[in-house]
């Protein structure tokens, strides 16, 4: 090797020297340097620290460390009033803290801060000092030394009891709302902006017939499923059209009806539903209205029922407000009264038709209406025409929906006609009691000056008597005799007309009659010969009637019997019988008896069967009248030679 | 017994008689007036200073009737006061009625027997002739 190359070597040693002796100055002072900044970093970081716990003391949320062994070490201030206890004072351990049921999840979560060394978002229940129950959200990390090892546990912990409390209750009233719209009684459908199904219920599918949970229909998309559902209508088509017309428009719609094939009607309403600016989606209902239509329906039926009984009634009819104005009125009235409809609207019925007072009549009407009365009236009134009707009202008051009256209703009758044979009838019945008002006086003025002159040939004749006494010959005497019973009998005849005309007349003169003291009574009255006995076999009834005239028909009946009775033993007997409506009597008498082809005639006037001194042949007449009078019925029974019975009934 | 001045109104002639013949053969001498109708009567009743005691008045008379004479006499403030009974043949319910009515004081049928005539007549007199009447 060469010097030179030596010395070349030489150098470039010497210079590598230096050079790593100026490196290692360098190394050193950078060492120093280095030094120092870690002293001020430490610093710094213990500065950092004591800072950072400054923090930690000082947040709102409570500040929890504990050692590994559970044990609390710290609580800042708002621990301390979370958990409430004072730790200086006394020892604290986490597991105390724990609610018993989330100790589980606690346990484990302490595990995972050991592996990962720290835990976030643990929300759990925790016990305070006085048992109270809080809900907390807690983040956790360990607490290293400088070695890096784990020293402690620490968390911040928010006592979360009311937020979680309101949320517990959103999701109780949300729950409670959708069980609501699951169970309500309409079919709901409510669709997103794509028209894909939020929300539906049951009713929606029981409606539209899908065999699904409304659950199963959510994200479904709504165009689709109207396709396939648009069979069910009766006209799929004008269903789908007027959807899709609806979601266009994107506007309120109300009250579309849908009708089903099955007959069934859908009432469906369409709103979209915004809250504040923002759209939230749209909501179909379909409500089942099918009852409610055919209700309506057959209303509607049976309300045009009876309006057409009312217009073709042969009744008129017309209500009127309280205040008598007139509202409405039927055909048959406007034909009755001879207006029109429009003519008498608005009107007062009470002004316009009723003469004589029937204004008044209508207005005391009217107040028992409005007092809820009904009645009917007749009142008399002028039509149109002018001519003068008269009706028959039947009133009846009108309520409203809330019971109050709010007018009456009037069905008119036309009793004209009726009212005239009536009027008639009327007359009649005074022009009849007039006419036998005269006739009675007119017997009475016949009898009386038929009598006149009787009385005065009386009179005369016993003048003529008295004037020539001794001189006359038994023949005069006799004849004198003869016009005087000639006279009688012509007296009795006037009596017995007069008697009998007289029956018909005053029948109202009603009264209770017991016929046992006018039978006494007659005993006593009636010539009745000592051969003769004149009984009653059972306890006479007490009946109503004229007095006089029961007497009149006992009398005669009783005298006839006793007049005829030609055996030597006589013997009249009378009885009676209950019929219900009638009392029949009989008398019964053993004399001479009456031919069956008389038993007619002898009721007719003047049909006296023997002309006997004292017999009229009036007296059976007067008789049968006075039974007629009575509602009753006479016959008899008769055998000649052996007796009659005769019987008659009188009505109770 | 007292005589008494009877009024009496009678259309009818024989009865008249009867009365006149029943007085005179009961041999009472009661004085008899007779009116044959109403007007008569009244015009008779015009003498105030002569009325009779008592009127015996048929209700079947021409012109003034019986019952309207009745009530002439009975609206008089003087003539009111005379007992007028009835002495007629109706036996008519509503006459006898009216007539108690307007004031009678009897009220008497005429028989058919003149002898009960006669009698009728004397009780009928008898009774006026011992009863007190108002005298002018």
């Amino acid at each position: 090797m060469s010097q030179e190359q030596v010395e070349i070597l030489q150098r470039a040693l010497k210079r590598e020297k230096n050079a790593r002796k100026a490196a290692e100055k360098i190394l050193e002072e950078k060492s120093r340097e280095l030094y120092f900044t870690s002293q001020k970093l430490e610093n710094l970081l213990d500065a950092k620290s004591s800072e950072l716990q400054g923090v930690f003391e000082n947040i709102v949320d409570a500040y929890v460390v504990m050692d590994l062994n559970g044990k609390i070490l710290k609580f800042n201030e708002a621990a301390t009033k979370l958990f409430g206890y004072d730790i200086d004072k006394e020892e604290v351990k986490i597991a105390k803290l724990i609610y018993k049921d989330d100790f589980q999840y606690a346990v484990e979560c302490f595990n995972n801060l050991q592996t990962t060394g720290f835990f976030k978002d643990y929300e759990t229940r925790v016990y305070t000092k006085s048992k109270e129950v809080k809900w907390v959200h807690v983040n956790g990390s360990v607490v290293f030394d400088k070695n890096n090892k784990p020293i402690a546990a620490q968390g911040i912990v928010r006592d979360i009891t009311e937020e979680r409390a309101s949320a517990e209750r959103l999701i109780e009233s949300e729950n409670r709302l959708s069980t609501l719209i699951l169970n309500l009684d309409s079919g709901i459908v409510l669709e997103d902006e794509n028209r894909n199904i939020v929300l539906t219920n049951n009713k929606f599918c029981e409606l539209f017939k899908i065999n699904a949970e409304p659950t199963d229909l959510h994200g479904k998309d709504c165009v689709t499923s109207s396709e396939q559902n648009k069979v069910l209508f009766k006209d799929p088509e004008g269903f789908l059209n007027r959807m899709n017309e609806i979601d266009v428009a994107k506007e309120l719609v109300i009250g579309d009806e849908l009708e089903m094939i099955d007959g069934t009607i859908l009432e469906r309403n369409y709103m979209p539903i915004t809250i504040g600016e923002k759209s939230k989606g749209f909501l179909w209902t379909f409500t089942d209205v099918t009852l409610k239509r055919t209700y309506r329906k057959s209303l509607e039926v049976q309300k045009q029922k009876y309006y057409s009984i009312i217009a073709n009634m042969h009744l008129g009819l017309v209500e009127v407000n309280t205040d008598d104005e007139i509202l409405m009125i039927n055909q048959s009235f406007s034909e009755m009264s001879g207006y029109t409809e429009e003519e008498l609207l608005g009107k007062r019925g009470g002004e316009i038709f009723p003469v004589e007072g029937g204004s008044e009549i209508i207005s005391i009407e009217n107040e028992k209406r409005q007092k809820g009365e009904s009645n009917s009236y007749e009142i008399k009134v002028n039509t149109k025409q002018g001519d003068i009707k008269y009706w028959l009202i039947s009133g009846a008051p009108n309520y409203d929906i809330n019971g109050n009256v709010v007018g009456s209703i009037g069905v008119h009758l036309d009793i004209t006609e009726l009212k005239a044979l009536e009027l008639q009838k009327e007359k009649l019945l005074l022009k009849l009691e007039k006419s036998n008002d005269e006739l009675q006086e007119y017997a009475h003025i016949v009898s009386h000056d038929l009598k006149s002159p009787l009385r005065s040939i009386d009179a005369l004749v016993s003048w003529l008597k008295e004037d020539n006494k001794g001189t006359l010959d038994e023949t005069s005497l006799k004849n004198f005799e003869l016009i005087e019973a000639t006279l009688e009998k012509m007296e009795q005849l006037i009596s017995d007309v007069l008697e009998y005309s007289s029956v018909g007349t005053d029948t109202n003169i009603k009264a209770e009659v017991d016929l046992n003291k006018m039978f006494s009574d007659l005993t006593t009255i009636l010539y009745i010969p000592k051969h003769i006995t004149v009984k009653a076999l059972n306890q006479l009834p007490v009946i109503t009637g004229d007095t006089t005239k029961l007497q009149q028909l006992f009398q005669n009946l009783i005298s006839n019997a006793v007049k005829f009775i030609d055996k030597e033993v006589g013997l009249v007997v009378i009885d009676f019988e209950d019929l219900k409506s009638h009392y029949k009597f009989s008398i019964k008498d053993n004399g001479i008896g009456i031919d069956k082809q008389f038993h007619d005639k002898i009721f007719k006037i003047f049909h006296a069967l023997n002309k006997s001194k004292d017999s009229t042949g009036i007296g059976l007449s007067i008789v049968k009248k006075i039974v007629d009078l009575h509602e009753g019925q006479i016959w008899l029974e008769s055998q000649p030679k052996v007796g009659t019975t005769f019987y008659f009934t009188l009505k109770k | 017994m007292k005589t008494l001045n009877i009024l009496l109104i009678e259309d009818d002639m024989i009865e008249v008689m009867k009365l006149n013949r029943a007085t005179n053969s009961l041999q009472l001498n009661h004085k008899i007036t007779e009116a044959n109708n109403g007007e008569d009567a009244l015009k008779i009743l015009e003498q105030k200073d002569n009325l009779p005691d008592i009127i015996l008045l048929d209700l079947n008379m021409p012109k003034i009737n019986g019952i309207e004479f009745l009530k002439i006499l009975k609206s008089d403030d003087r003539l009111k006061y005379i007992p007028t009974i009835i002495l007629t043949t109706s036996n008519n319910q509503r006459d006898l009625l009216e007539c108690y009515k307007v004031g009678v004081a009897g009220y008497i049928l005429k028989p058919l027997k003149y002898e009960e005539y006669v009698s009728k007549i004397e009780k009928l007199l008898s009774y006026w002739s011992i009863n007190e009447l108002i005298t002018v």
